[in-house]
C-alpha cells in the first residue's frame, strides 16, 4: 500500500519534471555546460516541490536518508512511465488504457494502476521525456559529460563519487532493460515488481500478481449499459420492496382496526405566541447572527437605558415635512383630477360621441397619411399585404368558427349586435378583397401616392428649381384641399353634438387661418418662380389641372361613401346581409354611373327583374297576366269542385278525398262509403270480441264456488272481482285499442279490406302481452281475494337508498348488514358504545403524527376493537423522533410480559 | 391461555344442566341477532369483509349481552291455567280463580254496574295503569287502575262513541256526537277537531303522534297532534264503518267494511295498501297481534278468521261470532259476543283453542273487550257498565321501563314525553314492511315519457346547462372561443341522455339485431350446406 502511495506522489511530481525537462531542452541547444547546470537546477527544484507529508513518509520508509535511493526510485518510475509511453505506440493497448467504451474489465488495470487522467497529464511531457532519453543516451555516449555531472553532484552533495557511481550502475541496468525492450523483450510486471522489492506491501502485491498469472481469468465482456441499468434497477426495486414490506403488517393492522384512537396525546403544547417565541432557539447561520445582534449586551443596554437617544437621530425638520406633505397632497389631487376626468370620459355612453371619436382618430391617421408620403407608402404597403392575406385566407368570409356557428344557428335568431358584427365582417372582407383597379380609380390617397411616385421619378433627374416649384404646388394643393374639407365636415352632419361642434369650430378656425397663411406664402413663392421660368408655368398649369380635378373628385367620392353607408345601414336593419353585400359589390363595380347603381339596387330587391332594365317597362304587362292566370286556375278548380258536388257526392266525409282526388267517379265513392261503414262496424265487433276474449281467459269459477256465490248474503265475491279488475286496470292500464283516424287512409277500397296495418296489431299484441306479464308479476297475482296496491309512495321513497352504498356490491349483503339496530333502545348498554364508535377518535387540535414503525406480529388477530395510535410522551421538548421510538417499540413487549405472568 | 384452556376442559365436562342453560342462552341470543349474518366468504372486497366481520362480532356480543340481560333481569314468566285430568280450562269460573289468587290480584277483577249511561267502551294506557271509560250517553271517566282511584269523571252531554288515550294519560280524545274532542286529565276540553267530522272510531299511533279517526262518511283522517296538522284525509268509499284497529307493528290502520272487505291504510297513499275480501258478510271486528303478522277478523257470516299478513292468506277459520276482538300481549285472543266472552289460546302453529270463557249476566251486550297491558286482566265494556276479569297468562309479566312503566313518576313521564316527541316518526315511515326502510329502492319501471314531456325536460336541461357560469380560467384558457366551445360541450352533454334514450326493456339503445343467419336456423347437421354470404 505504501508503494502505491509513493507512486501516486510520483505521478504528482511528473508534470513538474516534464517542465524542467522542456527547460533543459532549451538550454541544451545553447551549450553543454549550461546543460549540466540545468540538470543541477532540476535537482534543486525537485527538492522543494515534494510535499512535506510525502517527505515525512519517505523518511519513515527509508530510515537511512539517502537522496540517491530516493532518486533511484524516482528514475525507475520515470522508466515505467516511459514504458507506458512505448505502449502508446502499440495500437491496441492505448485503447484498453483509455477504456473508451469500457469494454475491458478493471482487472487489467492492476498492472499499471494508473488513474485515467494520467495520460492527459502525460501528453505534454512526451517530448521532454524523449529529450531526457536522448540526454541520458548522450550522457552515456559522452563519458565526459557523465564525469562532469558526477563531479558536480559530488560537489553539491558532498558525498563520495562511489555513491553516484553505484546509482549510475543501477540506472544502467534499468536502462539496458529498457533498451532491450526495443528489441524482442517486453517489460513484464515482474520487472516492475523487482524494482520495489523489499518494500512494505511488496509481498502482497507479488502474491496477487502470481495468483493472477497462475489462474488466467477469462474476463467477460461487460454487459451493455441498458442491461446493467436494468439489473441495477431490479436490485433497487428489490431493496425498496424489502424496505416497504416491513411496514405492511403495521399498516394492515391499522386498516383493520375498526377504531383508531388519537387521544392519548392530549397535551397540545404551546398555547400562546409568547410561549412559542420564548422557546425559540436560533439554529441557522442567519438566525444566529440575528440573535447575536439582538442580544448584544451593548445594544440591549442602550435600548433599555436611553432608547430615546436613538430617536434623536431620526429627527426631521418641520419644513421638510410640510413640503413633503404639500407635494404629496398636490400629487394626490392631480391624480384624483386625472382619475375623475378619465372616469368621466369613460362613462360617456353616447354612441354618437364614440363614433365621432373613432372617426376623428381615423381622420387624424388619414390626415397624417396625406401629409407624410412615407407613412402613406407604408400604409399602402400594409393595405396591400392585408388584401393579399385576405384573398389567401378568406378570413372574413364567414369562415371563422364563430361566424360558422352563428350561421349554423341561423342569423334570424341572433340579436342586433351579432348581426351587425357579421355584416361588419363581410364588409371588411369586401373592402379587403376589392379589386385593385377599382382601388386605383377611386381612392384619392392611392392616386396621390402614384402621383408622388411619378413626381419622384420625374424629379429625380430634374433640376432643383423645378422640384421646388412642384413641391410648392403640391403644398398649395394640399392646403386648398384641407380648406375645402374643413368646410365640408360640419355639412356631413355627423358631428351634431353641440360641444363637439364648438370644439371643432374652434379648431377649424385656427387651422383655416394657418392654411390661409400658408397658401399666401406658397402663392408668393410660386409667383417668384413663375417670374423666373416660363416652362415651369406650363407644368404648374398641368398641376393646376390636377388641382382642379382634386376638388371635383372629392364630392363624388363622398357621395359614394354616403351611399355605401346607407346600404350598410339598411343591411343592418334588414337581415339579408348577403344581398347588401351584393349591392355593395355591384355599386363598386359600376360606381361610375349613378343610374346603374340604382339599377343594381333594384336588382337586389326584385330578383325577378334581374334580367335587365329592359323588363322594367314590361313589368306591368308581365305582372298583370300572372295573377289573372292564377285566378283562372282557381276558378277552374272551383268549377270542377262545384261540378263534382253537383254530381251528387253526398256526405261531408268525402270532401277531403274529393279535394285530393277529383277525377274519381262517383259510384266508386259511394261504394267506398258503404265499405267504410261496414268496415268500421267489423272493427268494432272485433274490438268487442277482443275484450270479451280478455274476460274469457280469466278463470272460470267452479260449481261449488258458483253455489257459494249464489247463496252468499251479498254477491261480495263478484263485486270484489270487479273491484280487483278495476284496480288492476288502473295500476296496469290496458293498452289502447288500435284504431285508424277516421278518414285517414281510407280512400281506396283495397286499403279498407286490408284492415289495420300489421304493425299496429303487432304493437297492440305486444302491449297486451306486456300487461299480462306485469299482472303475473304482481304480488296479488295468485291471491284471488287480495288486492295489493303497487303504487309507489313517493313520499316514502326518500327513506330508501337510491343506489347501493359504496363498498357494497350486493344488495343482500347490504341489507343483512343493516338488519341490526344499533341504537340504545335495542342494545344493552355495554355494547351500544362499541356499536356506535366512530372510525377515528380524535380530540380537536391533536396533531396526528406520522406513523412510526413498530414490530407487529403479522398473524395476530386484533381482538380489541380500538387501537391507540399515539402514545403520550413524557418529555416532548424536541427530540421527538428519538423519544417516540422506544415508546412505539413498547407495544410488542406487552404481550410477552403478560405471557410471563401467566 | 392456560386459563382459557382450562375453561374449555370444564366446558366439556360440564353437567348437562349447564349445557342446557348455554343452549338456551344461545337460542335467546339468536332472537336478538335478528336473522342470519350475510355470507362474508363470498365478498370480494377484503376491507368490507373485515369491517363486516368486526360488525358481526359486535352484534354477536350485543345479542349475547341482551340474552343474558333477559335471563337475569326478566325473571318472571307468564303462567297459564292448567287443567287436571278431564277438567277443561274453559270450565273454570272467575270466582274460583279470584279465590285462589293473592289479594292484590283479586282486586283487579270487578264488575262496575252503570246502567244509566249505557253501553260503555274503555281503553287502557300503554303501560296499563290508567283506564278511560266512555258511556254512550256522555259519561267520561278516567281511573287509576293501580290504586283504583277515580281521577276524573264528567258528563259531556253528548253521544260518546269512542275514547282513546293520546301519548300518555294527560290527554285523551273522545269521539262525540259531531266532532272528536281532546281533553286533559282534569277534564278540560283542549281541542275540538272539527275537520274530522262525525267520528265513529278513534285510534292513536303513539310513535307517530297521529290521531286517526273514521267518520260516518267513511272518511279517514290522520292528524298530527304534536303539530296539529291534518296529515291525510282519505275517502275510503266503502261505506260507513266503525271497525278500525291499528297494527302495532307497522302502524298501518285496518278498516273492516260492510262488504266483507278489510282495507289497510297508511297516511301517504290515497288508495288502500291492501284490500282483502275476508268475509261474505260485513266485518264486525278486527284485531292485530302485537307481532304484526297475525290478524283476526270476525264477520256477520259467523266466522272468525285468522290471517297471515305476510302472505295475506287465511290461517284458520272458526265458526263463531264476535262483536269485538282483542289480542293480548302474550297472544291470547279475546272475543266478545252477546253477553259472553271467550278467550282463545294458541296451542302452537296458530291453532287457537278455547282457553277461557266468561259469561256476563244475561242481557248485557258486550261492546268492547281489551286486555290490560302488563297485567293478566281483561277489561270488558258492556251495555250496563264495566267488568274486569282475570285471564292468567295474558299480559307481559316483565315490563321495560324504557317502553312502558306502570309505576312512572311525574318526572319520568315528562322526560319520556320529551323523548317521544324527539323520536317522533314521520307519517311516511308507516308502511307495510317497516324493515324496508334503508334498503335499496327497487328499480323503478319507468313509463315512457310523452314526447312533449321529454322535449320539455330536454329543453330544461339545456337551459340549465347554458345558464352555468363558466369560471374564469387562466390567461390562455379564457379565450372566448374556448369558453364558447366549453359551453357547447356542456349543452351537448346535457342533451345526450335524452338523445340516446334506452329502449323500453331498459337495455342500452339497441344496435340493430343481427339477423339470424340461415345457418343458425338449420339443424346442426345441415348447417354446412347453408349458403354462405360473401364475406
Amino acid at each position: 500500500m505504501a508503494a502505491e502511495k509513493k507512486r501516486k506522489s510520483n505521478k504528482k511530481k511528473n508534470p513538474s519534471v516534464s517542465k524542467t525537462l522542456t527547460l533543459d531542452r532549451a538550454m541544451k541547444t545553447k551549450g553543454g555546460a549550461k546543460r549540466a547546470k540545468g540538470g543541477d537546477r532540476k535537482k534543486k527544484r525537485h527538492g522543494p516541490r515534494l510535499p512535506a507529508a510525502l517527505l515525512k513518509e519517505l523518511a519513515v520508509q527509508n530510515p537511512s536518508p539517502s537522496r540517491s535511493s530516493d532518486e533511484e526510485v524516482d528514475d525507475d518510475y520515470a522508466g515505467g512511465d516511459r514504458g507506458a509511453d512505448v505502449y502508446e505506440y502499440d495500437e491496441p493497448v492505448p485503447e484498453e488504457e483509455a477504456r473508451k467504451n469500457r469494454r475491458f474489465d478493471e482487472v487489467e488495470n492492476y498492472e499499471y494502476e494508473l488513474p485515467e487522467d494520467f495520460e492527459d497529464e502525460d501528453v505534454p511531457s512526451d517530448e521532454g521525456e524523449e529529450d531526457e532519453e536522448i540526454t541520458s543516451n548522450r550522457s552515456d555516449d559522452d563519458g565526459e559529460e557523465g564525469e562532469k555531472h558526477l563531479r558536480m553532484l559530488q560537489e553539491v552533495t558532498g558525498m563520495p563519487a562511489e555513491a553516484f557511481d553505484d546509482k549510475k550502475k543501477k540506472k544502467k541496468v534499468t536502462l539496458s532493460d529498457f533498451q532491450g525492450d526495443d528489441g524482442d523483450q517486453r517489460i513484464s510486471i515482474h520487472d516492475l515488481l523487482d524494482s520495489i522489492r523489499g518494500m512494505t506491501g511488496y509481498s502482497e502485491l507479488r502474491k496477487r500478481v502470481e495468483q493472477q498469472e497462475s489462474k488466467p481469468m477469462a474476463v467477460q465482456v461487460p454487459l451493455p449499459k441498458v442491461e446493467r441499468e436494468k439489473l441495477e434497477r431490479k436490485f433497487a426495486y428489490e431493496h425498496a420492496k424489502k424496505d416497504i414490506t416491513k411496514w405492511e403488517p403495521l399498516v394492515k393492522r391499522n386498516r383493520e382496526a375498526p377504531t383508531l384512537l388519537f387521544e392519548q396525546d392530549v397535551d397540545l403544547g404551546f398555547s400562546t405566541v409568547g410561549a412559542i417565541a420564548s422557546q425559540f432557539e436560533p439554529r441557522t447561520e442567519f438566525e444566529r447572527k440575528m440573535a447575536k445582534l439582538v442580544r448584544d449586551p451593548e445594544m440591549v443596554e442602550a435600548y433599555n437605558k436611553d432608547g430615546a437617544r436613538l430617536l434623536e437621530l431620526n429627527e426631521v425638520s418641520v419644513e421638510d415635512v410640510k413640503e413633503r406633505q404639500n407635494r404629496l397632497a398636490k400629487m394626490r389631487s392631480l391624480l384624483f383630477r386625472h382619475e375623475m376626468k378619465a372616469k368621466h370620459i369613460k362613462k360617456i355612453k353616447s354612441k354618437t360621441y364614440h363614433r365621432i371619436l373613432k372617426k376623428e382618430k381615423l381622420k387624424a391617421a388619414s390626415a397624417e397619411l396625406q401629409v407624410d408620403p412615407e407613412v402613406a407608402k407604408e400604409y399602402a404597403m400594409k393595405q396591400e399585404f392585408k388584401r393579399a392575406e385576405e384573398r389567401m385566407t378568406l378570413k372574413h368570409k364567414n369562415s371563422s368558427k364563430w361566424a360558422k356557428r352563428i350561421l349554423q344557428r341561423g342569423l334570424n335568431v341572433q340579436d342586433e349586435g351579432t348581426r351587425a358584427a357579421i355584416a361588419e365582417q363581410l364588409h371588411q372582407h369586401a373592402l379587403l378583397t376589392r379589386k385593385m383597379n377599382s382601388m386605383k380609380d377611386d381612392t384619392s390617397s392611392s392616386d396621390e401616392s402614384t402621383d408622388n411616385e411619378d413626381l419622384d421619378e420625374e424629379l429625380s433627374p430634374g433640376k432643383d428649381d423645378e422640384r421646388v416649384s412642384k413641391l410648392l404646388n403640391r403644398a398649395k394643393d394640399k392646403t386648398v384641399k384641407v380648406l375645402e374639407e374643413e368646410d365640408k365636415i360640419p355639412k356631413s352632419g355627423v358631428l351634431a353634438l353641440p360641444f363637439m361642434e364648438r370644439g371643432l369650430k374652434k379648431r377649424q378656425e385656427a387651422a383655416y387661418e394657418e392654411a390661409r397663411l400658408a397658401l399666401q406664402e406658397y402663392d408668393a413663392s410660386l409667383r417668384q418662380f413663375e417670374d423666373g421660368d416660363v416652362e415651369e408655368s406650363q407644368r404648374s398649369l398641368k398641376i393646376k389641372g390636377k388641382r382642379a380635378f382634386g376638388p371635383k373628385n372629392q364630392p363624388q367620392e363622398s357621395n359614394k361613401r354616403t351611399k355605401l353607408d346607407d346600404v350598410e345601414r339598411s343591411s343592418d336593419s334588414e337581415d339579408e346581409y348577403e344581398a347588401a353585400e351584393q349591392a355593395r359589390v355591384g355599386s363598386e363595380l359600376n360606381n361610375k354611373s349613378d343610374e346603374v347603381h340604382l339599377g343594381t339596387a333594384l336588382l337586389d330587391d326584385e330578383p325577378e327583374t334581374a334580367q335587365g332594365a329592359v323588363f322594367k317597362s314590361m313589368d306591368d304587362i308581365v305582372n298583370n297576366p300572372g295573377p289573372k292566370t292564377t285566378y283562372e286556375v282557381a276558378l277552374f278548380t272551383d268549377n270542377s269542385w262545384k261540378k263534382m258536388k253537383s254530381k251528387g257526392v253526398s256526405g261531408n266525409n268525402t270532401e277531403s278525398t274529393a279535394a285530393k282526388d277529383p277525377p274519381k267517379p262517383n259510384n266508386d265513392m259511394k261504394e267506398m262509403d258503404e265499405n267504410d261503414d261496414s268496415d268500421s262496424e267489423e272493427e268494432m265487433v272485433e274490438g268487442f270480441l277482443s275484450t270479451s276474449d280478455g274476460k274469457a281467459n280469466y278463470e272460470l269459477p267452479s260449481q261449488a264456488v258458483l253455489i257459494h256465490q249464489a247463496f252468499a248474503g251479498d254477491d261480495v265475491e263478484a263485486e270484489f272481482e270487479k273491484d280487483k279488475m278495476e284496480a288492476l286496470n288502473e295500476e296496469v292500464p290496458e293498452p289502447e285499442k288500435p284504431v285508424l283516424l277516421p278518414g285517414w287512409g281510407q280512400w281506396t277500397h283495397i286499403q279498407q279490406k286490408k284492415g289495420l296495418p300489421s304493425w299496429m296489431i303487432k304493437e297492440h299484441e305486444n302491449a297486451e302481452r306486456k300487461r299480462e306479464e306485469a299482472l303475473k308479476k304482481r304480488k296479488d297475482a295468485k291471491l284471488k281475494h287480495v288486492i295489493i296496491s303497487e303504487n309507489i309512495d313517493k313520499k316514502a321513497e326518500k327513506l330508501l337508498a337510491t343506489t347501493l352504498p359504496f363498498p357494497y356490491k350486493s344488495k343482500e349483503v347490504y341489507e343483512q348488514s343493516i338488519r341490526m339496530p344499533i341504537g340504545p333502545e335495542f342494545n344493552p348498554a355495554i355494547s351500544v358504545q362499541a356499536l356506535n364508535r366512530p372510525a377515528i377518535v380524535k380530540k380537536a387540535g391533536v396533531i396526528i403524527k406520522p406513523i412510526q414503525y413498530e414490530e407487529v406480529d403479522p398473524h395476530e388477530k386484533p381482538d380489541e376493537p380500538k387501537r391507540i395510535i399515539q402514545k403520550a410522551e413524557p418529555n416532548r421538548k424536541g427530540k421527538k423522533s428519538k423519544k417516540s421510538k422506544p415508546a412505539g417499540g413498547k407495544k410488542p413487549q406487552k404481550p410477552s410480559a403478560e405471557k410471563r405472568i401467566r | 391461555m392456560v386459563a382459557a384452556e382450562e375453561t374449555g376442559v370444564f366446558d366439556r365436562f360440564k353437567p348437562s344442566t349447564d349445557q342446557d342453560a348455554l343452549d338456551e342462552l344461545e337460542l335467546k341470543s339468536k332472537k336478538y341477532l335478528r336473522g342470519e349474518a350475510a355470507n362474508l366468504e363470498v365478498l370480494q372486497d377484503k376491507k368490507l369483509k373485515g369491517q363486516l366481520a368486526v360488525r358481526e362480532k359486535l352484534y354477536g356480543q350485543s345479542a349475547k349481552a341482551a340474552a343474558k340481560a333477559e335471563k337475569w333481569l326478566m325473571p318472571s314468566e307468564e303462567g297459564y291455567l292448567e287443567a287436571e285430568g278431564l277438567e277443561k280450562t274453559w270450565t273454570i269460573k272467575q270466582e274460583s280463580i279470584v279465590r285462589e289468587v293473592d289479594l292484590l290480584s283479586a282486586r283487579k277483577a270487578f264488575d262496575m254496574i252503570l246502567p244509566e249511561l249505557g253501553p260503555y267502551t274503555q281503553e287502557y294506557t300503554s303501560s296499563g295503569r290508567y283506564m278511560i271509560v266512555g258511556g254512550r250517553k256522555g259519561h267520561v271517566a278516567m281511573i287509576d287502575m293501580l290504586s283504583m282511584d277515580l281521577i276524573k269523571e264528567f258528563q259531556v252531554r253528548e253521544t260518546v262513541r269512542d275514547v282513546v288515550f293520546l301519548q300518555n294519560e294527560q290527554f285523551f280524545a273522545v269521539a262525540q256526537k259531531k266532532y272528536p274532542f281532546i281533553y286533559n286529565r282534569h277534564g278540560t276540553e283542549v281541542h275540538c277537531l272539527k275537520e274530522h267530522g262525525k267520528p265513529l272510531k278513534l285510534q292513536f299511533l303513539d310513535k307517530h303522534f297521529l290521531l286517526v279517526s273514521v267518520n260516518s262518511f267513511a272518511q279517514l283522517h290522520y292528524q298530527d297532534i304534536s303539530t296539529g296538522e291534518i296529515v291525510a284525509n282519505y275517502r275510503t268509499g266503502l261505506g260507513r264503518t266503525d271497525v278500525m284497529r291499528s297494527n302495532p307493528y307497522n302502524a298501518v290502520i285496518g278498516l273492516g267494511h260492510s262488504g266483507g272487505k278489510v282495507t289497510m291504510w297508511k297516511p301517504t297513499s290515497v288508495k288502500p295498501l291492501v284490500t282483502m275480501l275476508c268475509h261474505h258478510g260485513p266485518v264486525t271486528a278486527l284485531a292485530f297481534h302485537s307481532g304484526g303478522h297475525l290478524m283476526a277478523t270476525a264477520g256477520m257470516d259467523r266466522k272468525i278468521k285468522l290471517w297471515d299478513l305476510r302472505k295475506f292468506e287465511v290461517l284458520r277459520t272458526y265458526s263463531a261470532q264476535a262483536q269485538t276482538l282483542d289480542f293480548s300481549q302474550k297472544g291470547l285472543l279475546a272475543t266478545g259476543n252477546g253477553s259472553k266472552v271467550q278467550i282463545w289460546k294458541d296451542s302452537g302453529g296458530h291453532e287457537y283453542e278455547p282457553y277461557m270463557a266468561h259469561a256476563m249476566v244475561k242481557g248485557y251486550q258486550i261492546g268492547k273487550v281489551s286486555f290490560r297491558p302488563y297485567e293478566d286482566v281483561l277489561g270488558i265494556g258492556h251495555s250496563k257498565g264495566l267488568s274486569s276479569i282475570l285471564v292468567p297468562g295474558s299480559g307481559e309479566p316483565n315490563f321495560d321501563t324504557w317502553v312502558a312503566n306502570p309505576y312512572e313518576t311525574n318526572k319520568q313521564r315528562r322526560e319520556k314525553e320529551v323523548h317521544a316527541l324527539l323520536d317522533k316518526l314521520q307519517p311516511e315511515t308507516i308502511m307495510l314492511d317497516p324493515k324496508k326502510i334503508g334498503t335499496v329502492r327497487p328499480p323503478r319501471r319507468k313509463e315512457k315519457k310523452a314526447k312533449k314531456e321529454a322535449e320539455d325536460e330536454m329543453e330544461e336541461a339545456i337551459a340549465a346547462a347554458k345558464s352555468i357560469t363558466v369560471k374564469k380560467k387562466t390567461k390562455g384558457r379564457n379565450k372566448p372561443s374556448k369558453r364558447a366551445k366549453k359551453k357547447q360541450e356542456e349543452v351537448f352533454k346535457a342533451k345526450r341522455p335524452f338523445l340516446e334514450q334506452p329502449s323500453e326493456d331498459g337495455q342500452p339503445p339497441a344496435k340493430k339485431k343481427q339477423r339470424v343467419s340461415e345457418a343458425d336456423e338449420l339443424p346442426k347437421s345441415l348447417q354446412r350446406f347453408a349458403r354462405k354470404k360473401t364475406a
